[in-house]
């Protein structure tokens, strides 16, 4: 494997450097880095981001001028293991939020409202009517944002359980619905879910 | 132009913007955001000048109606509660951040990375273009032309369509006409069709005298002496010779009756399978004449389903339900019109039972068929978690795990034993109600019939209450049927208009009128592509790259680069958003399919194994090749080692329920196959990622034999694949960041050169070389 380089290309000087190199990066990838109220500040930006300033397990101070904010688990534990990203769509984590609610009120407040922004799911409230037709059907319902009419892919698991009772509801323009206690909901209404369910 | 842009803004905001001094003449970019700041529905009316954009929110609180839904009647009366103004020169570089619902529109506001407004998926494809025109219009450019491509509603009943680009609107695409296309199926089997319904409506006339013949002539004519009957035939009194005919016209009529279902069986024999074949040649021929994109955005089971369970669905309405809708019509009308020519009264007694038997039948069936949907859908759902366990049996055994695996199918399996139960109790429910619907009547009849003939006894005889009674029963069966062909029919056309859809639907990627039939000599060029499978998650951006006849081009880059992406658009398995491919200085829009994929090959990181002998899978592209060939081929992709070793050679069955290969092994297949093509550019995707090194070797060196001549693209991880390619290029997240040759790419110290060494370094020192 080693004849399609020629020796002279790599200088035996560059060689334990670029080693040592992607040795760390590794062990970047692969650390845990915690962020608490002692090692970080976050900040709100004029453009409605969020501003951080980090210092690094060995001391290093780093700031990032906006960082994505993701949920482990958005649905079984919202408030635990909150991931700070960078913000590029394959962005690395910064570190890792072991729990929301240990961090002061106004820092908490600054980050759910960036995952707020990032989970946008309405909560289904009365069910109207579900029509099927052709391999649609047509949902009719009030959410907690307001009335809403949308159109799911019939098969499919575009309505699934996200825990005992809770449903998510997937649209076909990619938009979520939840449904946060099945049997909140009226006899008649759960039968009409009953396709889906 | 202006009005189309216009569309989506109600005229009172319009006018409300007007008021408020925003130019409307001058708009020349409009998107509507769905949302307000908190995430509450409310209308945001974003607008483009040349030098300024208007953002104005709607003074009433929204609803969301997203694709597929009719949107509410547009108020008269909304207005606009917020106007703010930016000018252009004040924002920078727009875009949209993705999140995991719809997204934001950012923009950067005197430098400061902004957020303009949310949106929710439904949004997402206005929302970007209107992105692409506010970039434009900030750069002082001219707007992109676009093809029509974003007519997102109907325009018969002004629904949204249900998938975007795909212009079929299930309301509009009426059923009626559904059914006419059905039957033009039947059109080759007029005779038949016309033996069929003739013998259909025969025996249902002959079922019709039945309870005639064995109640009224039977009991008042014969048993009664020989009345009329006997006289009208000219035997008076000779009860014997009238038993005797009856006997045989009984015997008659039963046996038309045998006959024409008979007669009925075969014709059906010979249609159906003869059609839903036909059906099912269309659905395919369809089917793979689709482009790419339809089968990922399916699931293929619901595609199998499709082209099988459909097309069975839609036959068994036309064979077996229409001709017992015929069949029926004919004995409840003859059945009642015997009944009112016998005793009105008492017909009106039985007819009057009907409705409420209608209604049984109404309110309670929909209950039982929901029963067993609801019993047939738990039932698939322990299959799929059965099937789960086996494949994975294995992982469950290594990890202990099956006590909760069992805990876990007896969660399921009480489902289906609730489902069950619920079938039987329905089931119970509907039987009961409807023998009691049916026996009311009977009783009623009966007690009616008697009273009458207690009190006229001329006017009523025994054979005709008798008679009575019979056509009574004879009415169940009709009615059942009824009760259940609305849904029937409705769940056939249902599959009709799924399987009309498949046959209707246009490929993304076709074939131009006319296209260019040439012998393609491998010279490759990109011109500014660009791709994205979603909107605004861009794959490839701007990428150029030329490739002369004969050259072979690495290409290098981290998994998700864009790297399969980009040999996908050079065998035109998508088309490009933006810029052209072109294959010897034609666009491959251009150029006939035939010439195409006859000059270009592909063996990939999937490697796909019909189902065959390794022969044929190896001759796929060229079936007449000839032994000879096909053994060279396998050879140079150095497959013929194990192949040999298996016990039934080349004549191995392979694929989906023959032997299984390994990886290698069907990799090894499919570069032979590839070889046998024999293909003027060939592209390598991974093509050697899933064999050993001494293989690779192998496979290296007969591909070094194989590029000789041809173009050839390849990627792969382990840059020792690609030492022999003329030139390189590395793709990072979409975009081209270096190209040329080895030694360039080494001298420019860049990504190649890093991973370069860490490659070659990290295996010096593992000591692995």
């Amino acid at each position: 494997m080693t004849e399609q380089t020629n020796p002279q290309d790599i200088r035996p000087d560059t060689e334990p450097d670029i080693l040592q190199q992607e040795k760390k990066a590794v062990e970047e990838i692969i650390a845990i880095r915690t962020i608490t109220a002692e090692n970080t500040i976050f900040c709100r930006t004029e453009g409605g981001f969020v501003r951080m300033e980090y210092q690094t397990p060995n001391g290093e101070r780093k700031t990032y001028p906006r960082v994505s904010v993701h949920r482990c688990f958005p649905f079984s534990d919202p408030d635990h293991f909150i991931s700070i990203r960078e913000p590029e769509a394959d962005g690395k984590e910064i570190g890792l939020i072991e729990d929301l609610n240990a961090l002061p009120a106004d820092m908490r407040a600054m980050l759910e409202e960036q995952m707020n922004l990032r989970y946008f799911t309405p909560k289904i409230r009365k069910v109207h009517s579900i029509k099927e037709e052709y391999g649609y059907a047509y949902w009719d319902v009030t959410t907690d944002r307001g009335a809403c009419r949308f159109t799911v892919r019939m098969g499919g698991s575009n309505v699934y359980a996200i825990g005992p009772n809770r449903y998510l509801v997937n649209d076909i323009d990619g938009n979520r619905f939840e449904i946060p206690d099945l049997y909140k909901l009226s006899a008649k209404e759960i039968k009409q879910l009953d396709l889906f369910i | 132009m202006n009005d189309t842009i216009w569309k989506p803004v109600p005229r009172s905001v319009r006018k409300a913007l007007e008021e408020r001094g925003v130019p409307v003449q001058d708009i020349c970019s409009l998107s509507v955001a769905d949302m307000n700041n908190d995430g509450g529905l409310q209308n945001i009316y974003l607008l483009l000048t040349k030098e300024r954009l208007y953002f104005a929110v709607s003074d009433q609180s929204g609803e969301m109606t997203y694709a597929g839904a009719v949107p509410p009647k547009r108020r008269q009366s909304e207005g606009i509660a917020e106007l703010h103004t930016y000018p252009l020169s004040r924002l920078n570089s727009p875009k949209i951040l993705n999140q995991v619902v719809g997204g934001l529109l950012t923009v950067d506001l005197d430098g400061e990375e902004t957020w303009l407004c949310r949106f929710s998926g439904t949004k997402m494809h206005r929302m970007q273009r209107f992105c692409e025109d506010m970039q434009a219009l900030i750069r002082s450019e001219p707007l992109k032309e676009r093809e029509n491509d974003g007519e997102e509603y109907c325009p018969q009943c002004g629904a949204p369509y249900p998938e975007r680009g795909r212009a079929v609107c299930p309301k509009c695409m009426e059923k009626h006409t559904v059914f006419v296309r059905i039957l033009q199926y039947f059109k080759n089997y007029k005779l038949r069709v016309a033996v069929m319904l003739t013998g259909v409506t025969i025996s249902g006339l002959a079922n019709a005298v039945w309870p005639y013949l064995s109640g009224s002539v039977l009991y008042d004519q014969v048993l009664g002496g020989g009345g009329e009957l006997a006289e009208k035939l000219g035997i008076p009194g000779n009860a014997m010779l009238l038993l005797l005919i009856l006997v045989l016209t009984m015997a008659g009529t039963h046996f038309i009756r045998h006959l024409t279902g008979i007669i009925h069986g075969r014709m059906t024999a010979f249609m159906v399978p003869d059609i839903v074949c036909k059906l099912k040649q269309r659905v395919f021929d369809s089917l793979k004449n689709l482009s790419v994109g339809f089968f990922t955005r399916r699931q293929t089971g619901s595609l199998m389903q499709r082209v099988n369970g459909d097309a069975n669905e839609v036959m068994g309405f036309f064979i077996d339900g229409l001709p017992y809708f015929l069949f029926n019509i004919v004995t409840i009308a003859l059945s009642v019109g015997v009944m009112f020519s016998m005793n009105w009264m008492l017909a009106l007694v039985a007819i009057a039972m009907l409705p409420p038997a209608a209604i049984v039948c109404y309110v309670i069936g929909p209950r039982y068929w929901h029963a067993t949907g609801r019993r047939a859908r738990t039932v698939r759902a322990m299959y799929s978690l059965l099937n789960d366990d086996i494949v994975g049996a294995r992982v469950v055994k290594a990890f202990g795990q099956e006590k909760s695996e069992n805990k876990r199918f007896d969660k399921v399996n009480e489902r289906v034993r609730a489902a069950e139960m619920r079938v039987v109790h329905y089931g119970n429910q509907y039987d009961i109600a409807y023998s009691l619907t049916r026996d009311i009547p009977n009783l009623l009849v009966w007690s009616v019939g008697a009273l009458i003939l207690l009190n006229t006894p001329g006017n009523f005889t025994y054979g005709e209450l008798l008679t009575f009674v019979s056509y009574l029963t004879m009415l169940q069966g009709p009615l059942e049927f009824f009760s259940d062909v609305f849904r029937w029919w409705a769940s056939s056309m249902n599959s009709a208009q799924r399987v009309f859809e498949i046959i209707d639907s246009n490929p993304e990627i076709q074939e131009r009128e006319n296209p260019l039939h040439m012998d393609i000599q491998g010279e490759v060029e990109l011109r500014n592509v660009s791709f994205s499978y979603e909107p605004n998650k861009p794959v490839l951006k701007d990428i150029n790259f030329h490739i002369r006849a004969g050259e072979m081009l690495g290409i290098v880059g981290k998994s998700g680069a864009g790297k399969s992406t980009l040999v996908n658009l050079i065998s035109r398995l998508y088309d490009p958003d933006d810029g052209t491919v072109l294959l010897d200085g034609e666009n491959v829009k251009d150029i006939s399919f035939a010439s195409l994929r006859g000059a270009v090959a592909m063996v990939s990181q999937e490697t796909y194994i019909f189902m065959g002998t390794v022969a044929e899978n190896i001759a796929y592209a060229r079936p007449d090749a000839s032994r000879e060939e096909i053994v060279r081929a396998a050879i140079a992709a150095s497959a013929h080692g194990f192949i040999c070793r298996l016990p039934d050679g080349y004549d191995t069955v392979i694929g989906s329920g023959g032997r299984e290969l390994s990886g290698g092994e069907r990799q090894r297949v499919s570069i032979a196959r590839a070889i046998l093509a024999d293909p003027k550019i060939l592209v390598l995707d991974e093509a050697t990622a899933s064999v050993d090194t001494e293989t690779e070797r192998a496979i290296q060196a007969s591909l070094e034999k194989l590029i000789q001549n041809r173009t050839t693209i390849s990627i792969a991880h382990r840059l020792s694949t690609l030492r022999s390619a003329d030139r390189l290029i590395v793709l990072d997240n979409g975009k081209l960041v270096e190209s040329g040759t080895h030694e360039e790419l080494v001298k420019q110290r860049g990504v190649y050169y890093k991973l370069l060494q860490l490659q070659s370094k990290a295996l010096a020192m593992r000591g692995i070389e």
